[in-house]
């Protein structure tokens, strides 16, 4: 082998010509064009997996779906959040008649339906004032078109309270509510019996119907005072006037003078009075 | 310095690239129609200077020959998808050097030469002339102990450096067109083409001027 040192250089860029140099016979590139037509038809039939067609579809078409999606999740966000009106229903434990005048008073329509869904065939029913019962309110169409909507609620509410023992208690209490009212009022303290409880949620409701709704709190102030005039010189109470007029009795009164004024006609006298 | 010349597009720096680059758009319009023999076409034009980037790469012929093969496949599969915004050869050799990469990154440690003999033609053969004045047997020994320390010295390089230095120096690709295939900047070229003409300046001192 030669010495590197004794042979004649040449710059890097020739070296590196030299490799532009280094290329396959001929007969390579026979092989390499029947390979090629291999693999070119192994990739024509080669079946693509999904995600790689997902993909090319999401970059091809990307810029389509984005306003799709977008008016998407608006419809949903606005039927998540959207609440029709709907006649709410009305659950209490009376009577049916009371309470439907209640529910008049509350929803004012003629085409009220008042429908009573606890069933009475258990109780022995000796007070039907004391009955329980659930009552649901709505229009005609709605009792009619709609009575899944309704008849879930009702169920559970005369589950609640249509249970035997539930309806023994409340039959005792009336039936000593009409013997001995005073030791009811006297054991169970303001308790009213049930046509007084609705009764008086009725004149609530007339009193609070009457109530203007504009500003609410000025309005009640208003309706207070009405009942008490405001007088321009007040009118002390009794008890003061007289513990007054005990005190400027007293013979002590004139050690309690502090200061003495004269103007015109008007003497003022500075007095420390203790009430 | 202009760096924004760098995402300059269409990457086409020469009239006679331009013109290649409008030919090859034109094959390529028929293969998008569906006339898929027309890729031979591109095939036959190209496939040499392809195996020659990823041979100089990879200093592995058999390896170069089944990524140039996969260069071509990919190139087929994705042909929809160019849309013309720089120049056939630039999007094919884009797509040969990430191969290339890729395989190389895989391989890292299953390195091996397997070289192709030097064809004395031009101005490889003026070059050889220089370099030795010997005939026969010696002759072509010492061309092999060259080639062994040249492909040496380059495998030495990192990846992105062999890059370089072989798109510039071996295949006479522009700055720009480099920065465009490898997705850099023009002065990041530069840059690495500096440290490796620097670096096989040292490893291959002893066949080199001074």
């Amino acid at each position: 082998m030669l010495n590197p040192d004794q042979r004649p250089k040449v710059s890097l860029e020739d070296l590196l010509r030299l490799k532009r140099a280094e290329r396959p016979a001929p007969e390579f590139w026979a092989t390499f064009e029947s390979e090629m037509r291999q693999k070119q038809l192994a990739a024509l039939l080669e079946k693509r997996s999904w995600w790689q067609g997902l993909s090319q579809m999401l970059v091809r078409h990307a810029y389509l779906p984005i306003g799709a999606t977008a008016v998407l999740a608006f419809t949903l966000v606005s039927v998540k959040y959207y609440v029709p009106a709907q006649p709410s229903a009305v659950e209490s434990t009376t009577t049916a008649k009371p309470l439907a005048a209640v529910n008049r008073a509350a929803v004012p329509s003629p085409a009220t339906v008042t429908t009573v869904a606890a069933t009475q065939r258990e109780a022995p029913a000796p007070a039907p004032a004391a009955s329980t019962s659930s009552v649901s309110t709505g229009t005609a169409d709605d009792a009619v078109a709609v009575p899944a909507a309704s008849e879930p609620a009702v169920q559970v509410a005369s589950a609640t309270m249509d249970s035997p023992s539930s309806r023994y208690i409340a039959n005792n209490l009336d039936s000593l509510e009409r013997t001995d009212p005073e030791l009811v009022q006297s054991v169970l303290g303001n308790r009213l019996s049930a046509p007084a409880r609705v009764q008086s949620a009725a004149l609530l409701t007339d009193e609070l119907a009457s109530v203007p709704t504009g500003p609410s709190r000025r309005s009640r102030l208003l309706a207070h005072y009405t009942d008490h005039p405001i007088t321009r010189e007040p009118t002390a109470p009794e008890i003061v006037r007289e513990r007054l007029a005990r005190r400027l009795g007293d013979t002590d009164i004139s050690d309690r003078i502090s200061r003495i004024g004269l103007k015109g006609d008007q003497v003022s006298l500075g007095v420390t009075l203790r009430l | 310095m202009n760096l924004t010349r760098v995402f300059t597009k269409p990457m086409v720096t020469s009239p006679e690239r331009q013109l290649e680059a409008d030919e090859d758009y034109l094959v390529v319009k028929r293969v998008q129609a569906g006339e898929v023999a027309a890729f031979d076409q591109l095939i036959t034009k190209y496939r040499e200077r392809v195996f020659g980037v990823v041979y100089n790469l990879t200093a592995n012929r058999e390896d170069s020959s089944d990524l140039t093969q996969d260069t071509f496949i990919k190139a087929f599969q994705s042909i929809n998808r160019f849309q013309g915004n720089c120049s056939f050869f630039t999007w094919l050799y884009r797509i040969a050097v990430n191969t290339t990469l890729s395989h190389l990154r895989k391989n890292r440690l299953r390195s091996f030469f397997s070289l192709e003999k030097i064809q004395e033609d031009g101005a490889s053969a003026q070059v050889l002339e220089q370099l030795t004045d010997r005939k026969g047997a010696d002759r072509d020994t010492y061309l092999r102990e060259l080639q062994e320390k040249l492909n040496e010295a380059l495998q030495k390089l990192s990846i992105a450096h062999r890059t370089v230095i072989t798109l510039f120096e071996i295949d006479g690709l522009s700055h720009a067109e480099i920065a465009e295939i490898m997705g850099c900047s023009e002065g990041t070229v530069r840059s690495r083409l500096h440290y490796a003409k620097q670096f096989l300046q040292g490893e291959l001192s002893r066949y080199l001027h001074s």
